[in-house]
């Protein structure tokens, strides 16, 4: 008979209520593990599905993910007349907070190069995309905005005409998708105050653009798609010989995400990982520790009777593994449920849970360890005691 | 005539606390035959227990040794962690409280003792309820120790010390968490284990009414066997 398993349904209550705590802390696991591949998921969304094999960006930085970067609004034409270069696109994102209903939204504005690009590569979950080069709007759901909505940007009012679900730059804001042409209207709005400011300043009139301000350009980068035939070590020698303008490849923008600007992030998750790994190894170790504290009377008649030391060991390891088990079962099943509402993305990769398996198969190996030894000192006579 | 089934030869226990020796047995020899059932009485510390932790094979004694169906099996070199096989398979314990198992049902808890001798779970169930009915206790046999009386569960322990049929049944004063009527029937039981099954039974107590069951009675004081009455 299993006596570890009569113990448990014995007292299920008290089991249960072990594998709740433990599965608290395997839920704070799976979440600490899943923010981090969130974060590095909507990092990559916009590098990973706007479909650019290039990037053209400021010279000498690594924008615009990594670093700022602003190029002249013309550095589409010039790279456009590379040979190689099958299809360019402006690319703008600029950070937008606006009021909608007498709430206050937050949204990452991001161009889209119409009417080269409508928007296509982005998934709807309802609407459509653009289909006209001002005004209209493509909104992900974490923004706060539904189809049909009519929200202010700027100066002028925009009509979302799709959704999207779970587009978010790496700050976890929604994307606002609208033109290219639009967004930088948007971030080149200034009050008249500053205008009449800025005309002072200078004593010079203001030109057709409506600011006298100096306008650094939004277009931070232009993203090339490349003819299939094309030698893309070419392309970029070509561009980076202009001496105004750098070239990043998918990969290095990825590389730039993941090695550079996270990589602080990562470590710390891994850390508290780490850490809760730990708390988990003492907490379990404690909880066989003191079961087996408990059942020493029980291991003694056990010996006094003859059973054999696998028997004892059998009941402790069964026992670990099974509030270890529990744990990742009730803790997976917790993440499923409460994660989705969380306001960041956290996402649950098997291949994590995996290896958060493999770590607890570790920690209960290593609590069940301290109970075995704890009850393989019990001598059949302390029965008696 | 056969070899006793238990033969103490020269027992002597002593322990050191402090600077003096404690001599809690000093010297007891002692012969059991199948079939026989004998008390040990005494006052407290005079070396019942020990006698019987020592016969046991859960202590060696200091010098001397003990013998079970004529084979030497403990002495003072004894290490007898590796006699638990035949411990389980030779000797049957019960003591003053029950030791039952508690999230085990009766049955369970007779059928543990079988199953750690490999015998296969089912048999060992069958043979177990047979055991807690020859017990008077078929219909208690699905209950946990916590909705048994305390006789109820000092005769479960009696059935779980016979599941192996051991050849020396030792008990501990069964009968001292028991009132005079429970007591006396556990120590009947014993006296019809003796009989019927040719077991010998030795039982430490304090209980005088239940003399007239033993066939023999040691008195121990100091560490010593003092008198020794047959009925």
């Amino acid at each position: 008979m299993n006596l570890a398993l009569k113990d448990v349904r014995h007292n299920f209550g008290r089991f249960l209520m072990t594998v709740a705590g433990v599965a608290f802390l395997v839920t704070a696991s799976i979440g600490m593990i899943g923010l981090y591949r969130g974060i590095v998921a909507d990092a990559l969304l916009v590098i990973d599905r706007i479909g650019a094999d290039l990037w053209v960006v400021q010279g000498g930085r690594a924008g615009p993910f990594s670093e700022s970067s602003a190029i002249s609004s013309d550095m589409d034409r010039r790279v456009e007349g590379v040979d190689g270069a099958a299809g360019v696109r402006r690319f703008v994102q600029i950070s937008q907070q606006f009021e909608h209903e007498g709430r206050t939204l937050r949204a990452s504005l991001t161009g889209l190069d119409y009417p080269r690009d409508t928007g296509a590569w982005v998934p709807l979950v309802s609407g459509r995309h653009l289909a006209n080069g001002h005004f209209e709007a493509i909104a992900d759901a974490s923004v706060g905005l539904v189809l049909g909505d009519v929200v202010r940007l700027g100066l002028d009012d925009f009509t979302i005409v799709g959704v999207t679900r779970g587009m978010v730059d790496i700050s976890g804001d929604g994307l606002l998708f609208v033109t290219v042409n639009d967004a930088m209207a948007v971030a080149q709005r200034r009050t008249s105050e500053e205008v009449l400011l800025a005309r002072g300043a200078s004593g010079r009139a203001t030109s057709g653009s409506g600011s006298s301000v100096a306008q650094d350009s939004k277009i931070a980068a232009v993203l090339v798609t490349l003819d299939p035939a094309a030698d893309e070590a070419a392309v970029r020698r070509a561009i980076l010989a202009w001496g105004d303008a750098n070239v990043l490849s998918r990969a290095d923008q990825r590389n730039l995400l993941l090695d550079q600007r996270l990589w602080r992030l990562r470590i710390q998750i891994l850390a508290f990982t780490g850490v809760l790994l730990v708390v988990m190894a003492i907490v379990i170790s404690l909880i066989i520790y003191m079961l087996t504290q408990e059942k020493r009377h029980q291991i003694a008649m056990l010996k006094l009777i003859g059973a054999r030391n696998g028997v004892i060991v059998g009941m402790i390891s069964v026992q670990a593994y099974l509030i270890g088990a529990g744990g990742l079962v009730l803790g997976l099943g917790l993440s499923n449920l409460i994660f989705p509402f969380f306001p960041r993305r956290v996402v649950i990769d098997p291949g994590d849970i995996v290896l958060l398996a493999l770590a607890i198969a570790v920690i209960s190996g290593f609590a069940s360890l301290l109970g075995i030894s704890r009850a393989l000192k019990v001598r059949a006579q302390e029965v008696l005691s | 005539m056969s070899a006793p089934v238990l033969s103490v030869r020269d027992a002597r226990r002593h322990y050191a606390s402090g600077d003096t020796i404690v001599r809690a047995l000093d010297g007891v020899s002692l012969d059991m035959r199948a079939g026989e059932v004998v008390g040990i009485m005494g006052p407290s510390g005079s070396g019942k227990s020990t006698l019987l932790l020592i016969a046991g094979l859960l202590e060696p004694p200091t010098s001397g040794e003990v013998l079970i169906r004529g084979e030497r099996v403990s002495a003072p070199d004894a290490e007898l962690d590796g006699l638990r096989d035949f411990r389980r398979r030779n000797i049957g314990f019960v003591f003053q409280k029950a030791n039952l198992i508690p999230f085990l049902t009766a049955a369970e808890n007779v059928a543990l003792a079988l199953e750690i001798d490999d015998v296969p779970a089912r048999p060992a169930l069958a043979y177990a309820e047979h055991l807690l009915d020859s017990v008077d206790l078929g219909h208690r046999m699905g209950n946990l120790p916590a909705r048994l009386s305390g006789g109820e569960q000092q005769r479960v322990a009696v059935a779980r010390a016979l599941a192996n049929d051991p050849a020396l049944i030792l008990a501990d004063e069964p009968t001292a968490a028991l009132d005079s009527v429970r007591g006396r029937q556990v120590i009947g039981l014993f006296r019809e284990i003796a009989d019927t099954r040719r077991a010998a039974v030795a039982v430490v107590t304090h209980d005088p009414r239940v003399l007239d069951l033993f066939d023999r009675t040691l008195e121990l004081r100091d560490g010593r066997i003092v008198a020794e009455t047959v009925a």
